[in-house]
């Protein structure tokens, strides 16, 4: 077999798109989540951002980073004809909105 | 050797399934964003859409003739209306490492091939019907991720892997003793692994079009070539060879301030990597790619072994020093670490004591926080 070698690696280089400033959806504003945490899994319902109450219709995936001992869930969320992508920090505890999905 | 199988029967001996995930970038992305479904779309490695490549195109923009490493500005030129979203590892890495867990369940031999493509072997397995596990495998990836897979099986891995891609996207393709003459002859001989590059060429140079006339012609490939199956979940079982890193800058480099950085960042990149593994290396081999230059590469083996990213640094830059390379324009660049041991570094020298302790620290803060979180003040060049 000469396939064999694969094995994914974190990259100290894979921040490089978004500090290239070319990414102008980028947000990383702190919200406030309505969430439900069922047989460890997190169910975002809906999130409040500057004042505003953003019900979720679909989320459309969702998957997880380990970033250093913190664990980031990332949720692609669709409302009121918009996609977002949010995340949860189970370090912090922190919920943010990382940008909006064109 | 073989007995005919069919969705109804039970397999007997050597049966690999191959499953090729479809797109798997490109698809990703249309899982994530609807709106892109079925549009032309691409994933560039940078967010620069117009200054990278593209790293996976979805079928609809394979149609038009577009395809992965092709530069964006090319892809664009084909194209002006090509939906683009910048690539981000860590949900293909995600995806691809709960496909694998979920594989992990039936208790076969595994092999985790590339980021998209698994094996599973199922030789021996008296009880599976290998079609009938292939059409499940499909629908739990369709019915968790939202995304297709193709299904290849066969006798051997090279069989199995040409079968998957026959019937793209979402097939599932039998080749057996029954269909094997009938699917060789469709099959072109570009589709076969390791016949799209230089082989392929030579060989069709010859007049062999189709994997059927390859098989008449060596009738052994298809069982001599097959190799045989290793199994592999992603953990690294015995020592690598050499351990490397490289990158494409995004256009020609000439700020040799910045070539500097990147080698020192792909150093720091390797060391970590040596680190987690207890590896020490002895060798430092650098590459370089540019417009001028075409491919240099020089390598230097040392008396003294190291996984200090700051000494791996140093070797690449003397490498360099001795070449006859002055100033050159640089495109890509790659530092590889050879000659590896197993070993812990014990320095005899203050100084090297101090540089020890630092780098533990620099590693207990990176683990806690996040790689490259703390990083060389050069390397800073590498992220603007």
């Amino acid at each position: 077999m000469n396939q064999n070698s694969f094995s994914p690696k974190a990259r100290w280089d894979r921040f490089e798109p978004d500090k290239c400033g070319f990414n102008p959806d980028s947000l990383n504003e702190r919200i406030e989540v309505l969430a439900n945490f069922k047989h460890a899994k997190i169910f975002p319902k809906s999130f409040t951002w500057h004042d505003k109450e953003y019900i979720i219709e679909t989320v459309t995936y969702n998957w997880q980073e380990r970033i250093g001992q913190a664990l980031i869930s990332y949720f692609s969320v669709f409302c009121t004809g918009q996609m977002y992508q949010i995340s949860f920090n189970n370090s912090t505890f922190r919920w943010q909105i990382d940008k909006l999905i064109q | 050797m073989r007995s005919r199988v069919s969705s109804g029967t039970m397999v007997s001996l050597n049966m690999i399934l191959h499953i090729d995930m479809d797109a798997f970038f490109a698809s990703i992305e249309e899982a994530i964003n609807p709106r892109l479904k079925g549009k032309p779309l691409i994933v560039g490695s940078r967010g620069n859409r117009m200054h990278t490549v593209v790293c996976a195109a979805n079928y609809a923009a394979k149609a038009l003739g577009i395809h992965s490493g092709m530069p964006t500005k090319r892809a664009y030129s084909i194209y002006s209306k090509l939906e683009f979203v910048t690539a981000d590892q860590a949900k293909y890495i995600w995806t691809s490492e709960q496909i694998l867990g979920f594989l992990k369940g039936f208790n076969l031999p595994l092999n985790y091939a590339s980021i998209d493509e698994f094996q599973l072997d199922l030789s021996g397995c008296l009880g599976i019907k290998p079609v009938s596990l292939g059409k499940e495998i499909k629908a739990q990836i369709y019915a968790d991720f939202n995304i297709t897979a193709s299904v290849g099986i066969a006798r051997n891995w090279l069989l199995a892997k040409l079968a998957s891609k026959l019937n793209k996207p979402d097939g599932l393709t039998l080749i057996d003793d029954s269909n094997f003459e009938q699917v060789l002859r469709k099959a072109s001989l570009d589709k076969l692994c390791g016949m799209g590059g230089k082989n392929g060429k030579v060989l069709m140079a010859k007049g062999l079009e189709t994997c059927w006339d390859l098989y008449l012609n060596l009738p052994g490939f298809f069982n001599n070539n097959s190799g045989k199956f290793e199994e592999n979940t992603g953990k690294p079982t015995e020592k690598p060879k050499s351990v490397s890193h490289s990158y494409t800058l995004p256009r020609d480099q000439v700020n040799h301030q910045v070539i500097q950085a990147w080698i020192r960042l792909l150093s720091e990149m390797i060391a970590v990597r040596l680190r987690q593994q207890n590896l020490v290396s002895a060798t430092v081999y650098i590459w370089l790619n540019g417009p001028v230059i075409g491919n240099f590469g020089a390598q230097k083996t040392h008396q003294v072994s190291t996984n200090d990213g700051y000494e791996i640094y140093q070797r690449a830059l003397k490498i360099m020093a001795r070449s006859s390379l002055r100033n050159p324009r640089i495109r890509a660049i790659g530092v590889t670490c050879g000659s590896l041991s197993h070993g812990i570094y014990y320095p005899l020298l203050k100084e090297e004591a101090r540089r020890e302790r630092l780098i533990q620290a620099l590693d207990r803060i990176n683990n806690r926080f996040g790689e490259g979180v703390i990083y060389p003040a050069n390397t800073t060049l590498t992220r603007q």
